[in-house]
């Protein structure tokens, strides 16, 4: 009878575990991998070029609503903070590189977009639903991340920003 | 160096580490401000020129001993680093591929994508700090990797902007024996000054 109550709570415990929130795979406390990405003006960035600099990734796709709604908020955060050492990154991880670009050129944000036509970065990154917004330190390590957004979130990112760039 | 050799470094940078520990704990302890005060008060005076500049001596040759562990650490990763090498490419099949720019006046380096026998095995895109690099004379391994012994094919494709800022893309082909021994290939970007175009080889370095 102990045994099989012992076992019982094991299963439990172990569903629990598997299903709940922090079970979620998270790229936060790692290095950010590095990748190089085409910009909308035509030139190549490379991510770990941007090492000593507090780094804003925002994943966007043209088809998400929420996407549409961040990307004035990040321009705002971007002309603030770009003179205190933030540098703000849009990627998009559109599959329709024409409508994307077009997208992003009538958005008209003053922070460099990359596109990403491939894979890889999806997986690195640990992308799940869009927007996806990351926040990495001087040391190119990944400190914050969000997934979504609401009108007035970017409150959050204000936060901790300003304390990367303390550090 | 040995692996054996290797693990009897590793075991031994172990062990340091974990007598010196202790010792790390105990400075890292910083007595209560009370506490400090009071032993402040009660002890003499000491001179105020040792104080400043004479570390303890055993503070000194702690010092001394993490600086020489440091050494080992970067001296074992070195060794590490050429194990790697030495197992994942070893040198009957390792096959590298280097790239250089020469002047560039016509030719402003954007990607390079390299083919061997119809597979592509790399594709780079290049940042502009990358591209000036190039251009200031860097070499960069663009490539590392296994081949069989025989006869191969390599082919190179760059593109980037041409004379007159106009989109350029061309690309280089180069048939080559595997032998034995490593196999060197540089791809070289230059100026054909004449012609106001640029050049692109595949040098074999035999």
């Amino acid at each position: 009878m102990r045994r099989a109550l012992l076992a019982g709570s094991l299963i439990l415990s172990a569903a629990m575990a598997a299903w709940s929130p922090a079970a979620a795979p998270t790229i936060v406390g790692r290095e950010a991998p590095d990748f190089v990405l085409r910009g909308l003006d035509g030139r190549n960035l490379r991510l770990s070029e941007f090492r000593g600099q507090v780094v804003l990734i925002n994943f966007w796709s043209r088809s998400d609503g929420d996407s549409r709604q961040q990307m004035p908020a990040l321009d705002r955060i971007n002309i603030t903070y770009q003179r205190a050492g933030l540098v703000v990154l849009g990627v998009s991880v559109d599959d329709d590189l024409r409508r994307s670009k077009e997208f992003a050129a009538a958005m008209g944000v003053s922070y460099p977009i990359l596109f990403d036509t491939g894979t890889k970065i999806g997986q690195d990154y640990l992308l799940q639903k869009m927007p996806m917004t990351i926040l990495l330190d001087r040391s190119g390590v990944v400190r914050y991340s969000a997934v979504g957004f609401k009108r007035g979130g970017e409150s959050v990112y204000l936060d901790q920003i300003r304390e990367l760039l303390r550090e | 160096m040995s692996v054996m050799n290797l693990k009897h470094r590793m075991v031994s940078l172990m062990v340091c580490g974990a007598l010196l520990s202790p010792a790390w704990m105990a400075m890292g302890e910083t007595p209560p401000p009370a506490a400090a005060d009071a032993r402040a008060a009660d002890a003499p005076a000491p001179p105020a020129a040792s104080a400043s500049d004479a570390p303890p001596a055993g503070l000194k040759t702690l010092d001394q001993e993490v600086q020489g562990l440091k050494k080992e650490v970067v001296d074992l990763n070195k060794d590490l680093f050429v194990l790697q090498e030495q197992l994942l490419f070893p040198a009957n099949t390792q096959v590298a591929l280097y790239i250089s720019m020469d002047v560039g006046t016509f030719f402003a380096l954007d990607s390079v994508t390299v083919k061997i026998d119809n597979k592509e095995v790399k594709n780079y895109l290049y940042t502009a700090r990358e591209a000036d690099a190039l251009l200031k004379g860097g070499v960069q391994q663009i490539y590392l990797g296994n081949l069989k012994v025989g006869k191969h094919e390599l082919v190179a494709f760059f593109s980037g902007k041409g004379p007159v800022e106009r989109e350029y893309k061309r690309g280089a082909t180069i048939n080559f024996d595997k032998g034995v021994g490593a196999k060197y290939l540089e791809l070289k970007i230059t100026d054909r000054v004449p012609k106001h175009q640029p050049e692109f080889m595949i040098k074999d370095w035999e």
